[in-house]
Order: structure tokens, then C-alpha cells, then sequence
């Protein structure tokens, strides 16, 4: 695509304060809505369209489906946290009742290291769970144990065991990243001009540092903190000659697809079909069939009958991803005035047994100045990083945020005042106001911590102490290319809109059927949705919030093009001009609205189509490779969130009462889905500030918490009260002005929650997740770390 | 983080396969379950009044299973728990295995009205009970319960894994108390989690359904 664009004049903005902007489109694309246009179909708050499958029971998940003469496979788990393993005897395994297949992961993945307690050695598939249990018993392994270290302080000390293998070293910079060259070695040229670089910004920040007004520092920490969602990772595989059906519990129905075909994998299927109607959750854990699929996908194959893996909760703890956690170390100088003049931040995190991923994003949101930033991941003998909604966000946000606040009060400055005054955002700018009013901020920054006689006298009852605490959030998700969606409109008046990518339970099904209803003129419920088959047409990853921004403009093209085809059969059969129709209300509408002379309904012109159907496959629109997206109101979404919170300084209990959500991801294309969405964020975020932590034992190197008792997610006892604050924006940047609204919501939360507790105590904990212990420590003028 | 839920506790006398009869069946020692005993008074009583232990097993045993209003033969290990059984053998794939130990509630069905783990029920102990499971709320085509209908309406629901137990949860709750106050709410589902974050939109779903005169029915 992309060589021929066209020049337009479109307009951007949100509220009442709307500008022209000239963006150049691809060819084949549809201008994006007008801010005024009265919309039949989206911006309704329509249930969505799984609904009722799935407050029925009748949704049938990966986990859920029951094939004739279905296998159950298991999977043997290494009990040591770093070993190489010398040998796997499955002779015995095999000839275990009930028994069909059994496959080495040595032989299958070629490589014999272990690197973290609950890596997959073997697998097999047995008539029943019970027996492939007892199979995996029979299985003889043989390690060679060595040392190792699970958490990040014991990996960077002096003489630590060696993670890696080869010559990878416990502790690597990855920012500013390292050069390698395409043999993997260090380009030590390229990094000799960045270490130059690296320097240059420190002598510039130390300079700012040493002739700034005030400098504040904090220290900060946050914890590994796991995805968890409801289903765990999983398949369903079964073979028909060389190809491949896989359910799979995924958020990437075509990589899934790709990993099981490619030719290099240990799977090579000739042609694959992955399914993935339905999947309870994934938050960014599930972009790959991962080991557990292609074992299934191996054993089906073995066995010659289907074959269910599906992880148990501790599998799905200790093996499928985590948000990795983090060291902070910031300084910020700001001036008297209140404009940040530089911002030093030295982060490490450990992500397991990569570096990537180990990153904290503390350098985001505001005008900061000069920055200099260098990041380490620290490589340990536990899960590897996935991506978890927002990656980096919500560790970095809470340290920025605490940052924000120090420095306000260094200069004696209201908290959102100084916000404001760095921040250069047109959404948030407005953002704050809304946050400000809802949570009665003047009101209740104001009031004395402690209650004056009555109990609205203050912040506080007795023990109880109230604090209100805010912070911002960005996100980048304006979607790209690649996808494809697929619309027919059928002669008897039926519409099918195909897509082959997933709902995650954001309600993507709902809004590819809003945008093609409105395009088309029709109900909602008179378009059938059809997605998580690789079989239909090309969609992407449900990750970094894109799917919806991806979609919907495709969507949108095809629709539009399956609208002028049917309108052209329309003029023809009545012998008028095409140029002047449209489709609105279930009827054939004049270009302005109007009724015309001859009422046709929907139904009726589809009658008029020459063909069976109209079938229009819409290409997601690009400008060229690098840009996929034109021009739009600002780079980035916004979104500002308030809390307020209860400390009992008796107990250390804290509980967050509100939280104010302001939000804003483009067009909202269904208002009700959008306000899930955010509230679901908040709840995350919620739980990360509080409750959430992975624990690893220091001597057996293994997970102490991979359960639900122990480590804690939220629960509905814990919920607060969410207020939603949607603004529907005029974004630009793609035809249906949407972005994504995954991450954004649990960008600010955790750093909201954080600031709320300290307004309410007086003193700061630096590190996440608060607990009792650390409240009553800060308390106490100490500080708990972990 | 969850309090304790309102869940009835495992065991019954019809299979004979009580914690009690367990914990004298496993050979505990005398002195270890007077020990247990002593310091409980409870339990000390509790086996006084324990029946003849029963022996279940091994290998399959024949029951009758009252699932969502149908008498179901069917044939099952000792073990098995009541999650397994319907999923399995009846294809009921509403509720779900999601921690296996009774702390997140996505397997709770209805045994006699009243929410229950089915990861931890045995299904030998639910014969001669009423076992619903969510299925059984609306049949295929029928209307929806007011419960469901208002978990719609509401968007109480996102990934929808955690859904099937919610709804169960919630509807065992306005069938002992038809207008619950919020914290009522809470308390109903805080032995079940949701990861998507529905909390608060299941809490206005079930006032939406009180509203309308739920109760349980449609």
C-alpha cells in the first residue's frame, strides 16, 4: 500500500473545541467521521454480543471443549531452579496405564538448561488426568543441579551464580540499548558513541542538579506481579492428516498459528487452524501457543487422537509470564516556578532468565527537561517477563508520580497545579478539572488530617486516616496494518463480518458489528459477527491496546465499499444516480438524509444484488510501513485518575474508597464497553497497589504463593467505588478516530493509590505492593522494601 | 484479597466420607486426634457422633446425579470431584476449574439451593441432592432468569471466564435475600474472583435484578 495518498481536511478535538488539521490519507480510505455526525449505532451503550453465551454457561472456552475420544496431556515439571538435565526416560512413563504418547522437551525444544523452578522436562497424554498424573511420576530425569539466585539483590552481588549460559551476565543495560551486531557480540563501536552519549546527558543533568532551585530524590520499589488470568494457558489439539485444528486459550490467533506451521519449529504443521471463540483472559501472557501448545500439538500427533494440556493455577503462576519488578532511583530539579527542569532515573528490574522486558517507563507523561536514564535488567532463576498490560507502566508511573508529588511539595506547590503546569497535553490538560470536581479535591487536600471534633470534621475517624492522591496516564495504541476484515451483505438481507483475531473480553466482536451496522444503516443485531478463526481473514495480537484501532478502520473500509456496491445495484435496478444514495435507518436514504420518492428498505435492495451476495474484503488502511497512522490531535491518549483511600494507622490496613477514572481513547465506538474496560483497569490497578506479590523461597528457589490464597488478587469485598469519566475524542490518526483503551486505564492507579496513602499518613511507603507491614513501618519512621 | 465466603463445607453423611470419618479412616494416631480433640471440644463430640465409617472404592461405583432437574446414571470414581463429573460426563461446561482448591468460586453450583466448590465436592456426596449448575437457570431458548438478563444490561462481564460462578453466586443470594444491600453484595462473591475487574458492575447487576422483583426467577 501506500505509495498513492490524498491530501484532506479533517477535524480534531473532543468537548467543544474542535480545530481543522490537513492529513494526507491512503488511497482506498474512508474519511475519518465528522465531530457532529449523528450516529445511529455507535457511541450506544449496546450489551455485547457474547453476552448471553456467556451468562449461560453456553460460551465454550479452549478448556471447555470435549472432542470424542479426547486425551488429557500433563506436563513433568523440574523441581530446581537452574540445572542442565543429563537424560529423561519415558520407557516406564509409556507403558503406565492408559498412556498414548509421551515426548521429552530436551529432545522437542533442543536444549537441556533449565533456568527456573517448574520448567517443562516431559510431557504425556494419558485416558485420563489421573493417569497421565500418575505417568509423569514414572518419568526418570537426570539433572546436573547448580547454583542459582531468584531474586534480584542476590543476582547482582559479587560472585552470584551465573543465570545464563555461555557468557550471558546476571546484570545487562537495556537502555540506552546495547548494540549488537548480527553475529550477537557487542558492536563495540556503536557503544563506545553511546557510552559518549550516556556521559554527556549525566554531565548535563549533574550540571542542572547543581544549579537548580530544589532537588528532590526518592528510591523506589515495586514488586513481580503476575497476569493470572481466569483460564489458564492452554490447547486442545487434534490432527486431520498433516494439518492441525488447535483450540488455544490465546490473544493471537495467527502467531499461534505461525509458531505451529513454521517450518523451523518443532511442530511444522502443514497447515494449521487455530479456534478461539472465547478465552477467559489474557492481559499479555498469551501471544504464543508457549511449550504447553506444542505439546499438545505433538502428543495429539503422537497419540492419533485429541489431546487437552491445560495448565494448572501453579503452572500458570510459575511458568507463563509476569511483570517483572524494579529498583528505582530518581532525582528530579524543578524550578521555584514549578517547571521541571531535569529528571536522572537508574532503574533494575529482573524479568527471570531474560533482561527484556525489565524496564520501568519513569521518564513519560510530563515536559521533564533534560533526562538521563539507565535501565538494567537483572537476569534470576524465575519466569521470564511477558508483557502485562501496560508493560513497564504502572512500576515507572508509581515512582514518576511519587516524584511529582515530592517535588510539589519541596515548592510548596498544589499537586495538580505542578501537574499541570509540565504537562502539555490538550486531554489531560482538561482531564485534571474533571478529576479535581469529582473527588472534591480542593476540599479534601485541604482538610486537616486529623478530624476537628465531629467525624466530617476532617480526613479521619479515630484510627482512620483519609487521603486523596492523583496521577496521569499515556498511551500510544492508534492501531496499524496487516488486518483484514471481511463483510458480506447476502441477498436475502443477512450481513456476516468476518475477522480471524480474538475478543479478550474487551468487546471487539461488538464494536467490528457497531462500526459495520452504522456504515451499512442497519441494527446491530442485524449484523453476525464471527472472529477467532484462522481460517477467516488476518487481524493482529490483541497487545499494546491495538486491536480495537486496527479493526475498526478495516472494518469500516469494507463496510463502506459493500454499502456503494449495494447502492450502485440499487441505481441501477431504479435507474438512479448511486452518487446520491445512502443507507440509513434499515432504508435507502438520499445522500442528506432524506426519504426518498420509492421507500426501499435494507432488506428489499439487498434483494436487487446481480450476485448471491456482495463480498468486500477490507484492507486496514496504512500510509506506508513506518507511519501507519495520520495526524490526529496529539500523539497519545491521556487519562488523569484520582483515589481516595482509609488508613487504619492502628492495623496498617489500607482501603482505597474511590477512585476517579478520567479516560480517553479516541472515538468511543460503545460507551458501556469503554467504561468495563476502564473500571477493569482500575481494579488491576487496584491490586497491584495493595495486594499483589510473587514470593520466591531464597533456599528451594521455587514460587512460595502460585495459588489464589496466598498470592492475592482483589476481590469484590476490596472493590472500590469506580467513577468512569469517558471523553469522547476526535483523535485523527485513523478513520474511526479510535485508539486503545487495554493499557491506559491501569497506567495511573497504582501511583494514584500510593500518593492517596501518603497524603494520608504524612509519610510515603516507596514500595509496591502496601501492605499492613510497611504501613505501620512507615509509621514507625522505617522502611520496608519487599 | 477475599474474606471467607458463604460456602457450605464439603462432607456429607451419604457417602459416609465425612472430614470427621476421614480423619479417623486416615489412622491418625490416638493420641494426634485427641490431641486435635483437646483442643478443639467441637470435634471430640463430633466424633462421638460419627457413623459407622463407610468404605468407598476403589474403582467406579454407580450413582444417581439430580443435575438442573433430570435423574442422571451415571458411573464414577470415588474421588471425582462434582466439577469433574458434570463437565466431563454431562458436558455442563459452565462452571470451571480455575484454582482447584476452593478459593476463586468459578465451579460453584447450587447443591439443594445453596452455592457450593464443586472442585471440592466430592459428586458421590451430592446423590440424593439437588445439583444445579448454571444450564439449569434458563433452558436453551427460554428467557433468560432476571438475574441473567441485568448481568447483560449491566456489562457484568468481560472475558466471562468468572461469569458462570458469579451467577450462581448471585443467584443463590436473592433467593435468601431478595433486595441486598451493596455490602450484602460483596460478601455473596467474595469467595469469587474476577480478573478482568467486574466487580462493580456485577454489584449493579444484581440491584438492576433486585429492582425488578428477582428472586431467583424470571
Amino acid at each position: 500500500m501506500a505509495a498513492n495518498t490524498s491530501e484532506i481536511k479533517i477535524r480534531v478535538g473532543f468537548g467543544d473545541s474542535f480545530r481543522d488539521l490537513t492529513v494526507r490519507i491512503a488511497e482506498g480510505d474512508v474519511p475519518p467521521y465528522e465531530p457532529g455526525t449523528r450516529f445511529d449505532v455507535i457511541g450506544a451503550a449496546a450489551p455485547r454480543l457474547d453476552a448471553e453465551a456467556k451468562v449461560t454457561g453456553s460460551a465454550r472456552f479452549t478448556y471447555d471443549q470435549n472432542l470424542p475420544g479426547l486425551l488429557h496431556g500433563k506436563i513433568l515439571r523440574c523441581p530446581h531452579p537452574n540445572a542442565n538435565v543429563k537424560s529423561v526416560d519415558l520407557t516406564a512413563a509409556r507403558a503406565m496405564p492408559g498412556v498414548k504418547a509421551a515426548i521429552s522437551f530436551p529432545e522437542v525444544f533442543r536444549t537441556e538448561a533449565v533456568r527456573f523452578a517448574w520448567e517443562g522436562i516431559a510431557a504425556v497424554a494419558a485416558e485420563s488426568e489421573a493417569q497421565a498424573e500418575a505417568a509423569l511420576r514414572a518419568i526418570a530425569v537426570e539433572y546436573e543441579v547448580l547454583p542459582f539466585c531468584v531474586t534480584r539483590e542476590d543476582a547482582m552481588k559479587d560472585g552470584a551464580p551465573q543465570v545464563g549460559r555461555r557468557n550471558q551476565q546476571n546484570v545487562r543495560r537495556i537502555y540506552p540499548e546495547i548494540p549488537f551486531t548480527r553475529d550477537g557480540t557487542i558492536d563495540e563501536k556503536k557503544e563506545a558513541a553511546r557510552q559518549v552519549e550516556m556521559r554527556e546527558a549525566e554531565a548535563k543533568v549533574d550540571r542542572i542538579l547543581k544549579e537548580s532551585d530544589t532537588v528532590v530524590q526518592g528510591t523506589f520499589y515495586t514488586q513481580v506481579q503476575t497476569h493470572s488470568p481466569l483460564e489458564t494457558h492452554g490447547v486442545v489439539c487434534t490432527w486431520e492428516n498433516e494439518s492441525l485444528v488447535c483450540y488455544c486459550s490465546t490473544q493471537a490467533t495467527f502467531a499461534v498459528r505461525h509458531e505451529l506451521t513454521h517450518h523451523q519449529g518443532p511442530v511444522r504443521a502443514t497447515n494449521a487452524r487455530v479456534l478461539c471463540e472465547y478465552v477467559g483472559g489474557g492481559f499479555g501472557a498469551k501471544f504464543g501457543a508457549g511449550r504447553e501448545g506444542v505439546a499438545g500439538a505433538l502428543l495429539a500427533k503422537a497419540a492419533g487422537r485429541p489431546v487437552k494440556v491445560m495448565l494448572d493455577r501453579r503452572e500458570e503462576h510459575t511458568t507463563t509470564g509476569n511483570r517483572p519488578d524494579s529498583h528505582q532511583v530518581l532525582a528530579m530539579a524543578v524550578a521555584k516556578t514549578g517547571e521541571i527542569r531535569a529528571l536522572r532515573a537508574r532503574s533494575w528490574g529482573t524479568a527471570g532468565t531474560s533482561p527484556a522486558g525489565a524496564g520501568a517507563h519513569n521518564d513519560v507523561m510530563y515536559e521533564l527537561g533534560e533526562i538521563d536514564k539507565i535501565e538494567y535488567g537483572v537476569r534470576t532463576n524465575a519466569n521470564d517477563a511477558r508483557p502485562l498490560r501496560a508493560p513497564g507502566f504502572p512500576q515507572g508511573v508509581f515512582a514518576l508520580e511519587a516524584m511529582m508529588d515530592i517535588a510539589a511539595a519541596s515548592i510548596g506547590m498544589d499537586p495538580i497545579e505542578f501537574r499541570k503546569k509540565n504537562d502539555a497535553h490538550p486531554v489531560r490538560r482538561a482531564e485534571y478539572d474533571i478529576a479535581c470536581e469529582r473527588i472534591g479535591w480542593a476540599a479534601k487536600r485541604g482538610a486537616p488530617a486529623v478530624p476537628r471534633g465531629g467525624a466530617d470534621g476532617g480526613r479521619g475517624v479515630g484510627p482512620l486516616r483519609r487521603g486523596v492522591g492523583c496521577a496521569s496516564s499515556l498511551w500510544f495504541a492508534s492501531g496499524g496494518g496487516g488486518a483484514k476484515v471481511l463483510v458480506r451483505v447476502h441477498k436475502n438481507g443477512t450481513v456476516e463480518v468476518r475477522n480471524g483475531a480474538q475478543d479478550i473480553g474487551t468487546g471487539t466482536r461488538t464494536i467490528l458489528g457497531m462500526v459495520v451496522a452504522e456504515e451499512l444503516g442497519i441494527r446491530l443485531a442485524d449484523v453476525a459477527t464471527f472472529i477467532g478463526d484462522t481460517n477467516d481473514p488476518a487481524g493482529p495480537g490483541s497487545g499494546g491496546s491495538t486491536t480495537a484501532p486496527t479493526l475498526t478502520p478495516a472494518a469500516r473500509v469494507a463496510a463502506h465499499r459493500a454499502k456503494r456496491q449495494l447502492l450502485d445495484a440499487v441505481a441501477r435496478a431504479e435507474g438512479w444516480d448511486a452518487g446520491n444514495l445512502d443507507l440509513r435507518g434499515g432504508k435507502v436514504v438520499g445522500r442528506d438524509g432524506a426519504a426518498l420518492a420509492r421507500e426501499i428498505d435494507f432488506r428489499a435492495a439487498c434483494g436487487l444484488i446481480a450476485e448471491d451476495q456482495i463480498e468486500v474484503l477490507g484492507e486496514r488502511p496504512v500510509l506506508d510501513k513506518d507511519h501507519p497512522n495520520y495526524g490526529g490531535l496529539a500523539d497519545t491518549n491521556a487519562g488523569v485518575q484520582c483515589a481516595e483511600v482509609e488508613v487504619d494507622v492502628e492495623t496498617g490496613l489500607v482501603r482505597v474508597l474511590k477512585v476517579v477514572a478520567v479516560a480517553d481513547a479516541g472515538k468511543l465506538i460503545n460507551p458501556k464497553l469503554a467504561e468495563s474496560q476502564v473500571r477493569g483497569g482500575v481494579i488491576q490497578g487496584v491490586s497491584y497497589a495493595l495486594y499483589e506479590r510473587r514470593i520466591m523461597d531464597r533456599i528451594e528457589g521455587r514460587m512460595v504463593n502460585a495459588d489464589f490464597e496466598f498470592y492475592k488478587i482483589l476481590g469484590a469485598v476490596d472493590c472500590p467505588e469506580i467513577e468512569v469519566v469517558l471523553l469522547d475524542v476526535f483523535m485523527g490518526h485513523n478513520n474511526t478516530h479510535v485508539m486503545g483503551l487495554g493499557e491506559p486505564p491501569v497506567v495511573a492507579t497504582a501511583a494514584a493509590v500510593a500518593n492517596a496513602v501518603a497524603h494520608a499518613i504524612g509519610v510515603r511507603i516507596h514500595s509496591l505492593p502496601i501492605t499492613p507491614r510497611k504501613v505501620l513501618a512507615a509509621l514507625a519512621g522505617e522502611e520496608v522494601r519487599g | 484479597m477475599t474474606t471467607g465466603s458463604e460456602r457450605e463445607d464439603k462432607g456429607s453423611a451419604q457417602s459416609g466420607v465425612t472430614r470427621r470419618a476421614f480423619l479417623k479412616g486416615a489412622g491418625l494416631s490416638a493420641a494426634a486426634a485427641a490431641g486435635i480433640a483437646a483442643g478443639t471440644g467441637v470435634l471430640d463430640s463430633a466424633l462421638a457422633a460419627t457413623p459407622p465409617l463407610q468404605v468407598v472404592g476403589p474403582g467406579r461405583r454407580p450413582i444417581t446425579l439430580n443435575v438442573n432437574g433430570s435423574e442422571r446414571r451415571l458411573e464414577v470414581e470415588p474421588s471425582a470431584t462434582l466439577l469433574d463429573v458434570v463437565r466431563g460426563q454431562l458436558d455442563l461446561i459452565g462452571a470451571k476449574r480455575v484454582c482447584d482448591r476452593g478459593s476463586c468460586g468459578a465451579c460453584t453450583m447450587l447443591v439443594d439451593g445453596r452455592p457450593i466448590n464443586s472442585c471440592t465436592y466430592l459428586a458421590i456426596d451430592a446423590e440424593g441432592k439437588r445439583v444445579t449448575t448454571v444450564e439449569g437457570l434458563a433452558a436453551p431458548g427460554a428467557p433468560l432468569t432476571r438475574l441473567q438478563q441485568a448481568f447483560i444490561e449491566c456489562d457484568a462481564l468481560q472475558c466471562g471466564f468468572c461469569t458462570p460462578g458469579m451467577v450462581m453466586a448471585c443467584t443463590a443470594l436473592l433467593a435468601r435475600n431478595p433486595s441486598p444491600a451493596r455490602p450484602e453484595i460483596a460478601a455473596a462473591i467474595a469467595g469469587n474472583l474476577c480478573r478482568c475487574g467486574t466487580y462493580q458492575n456485577i454489584f449493579e447487576a444484581v440491584e438492576l435484578a433486585a429492582r425488578r422483583g428477582a428472586g431467583g426467577g424470571r
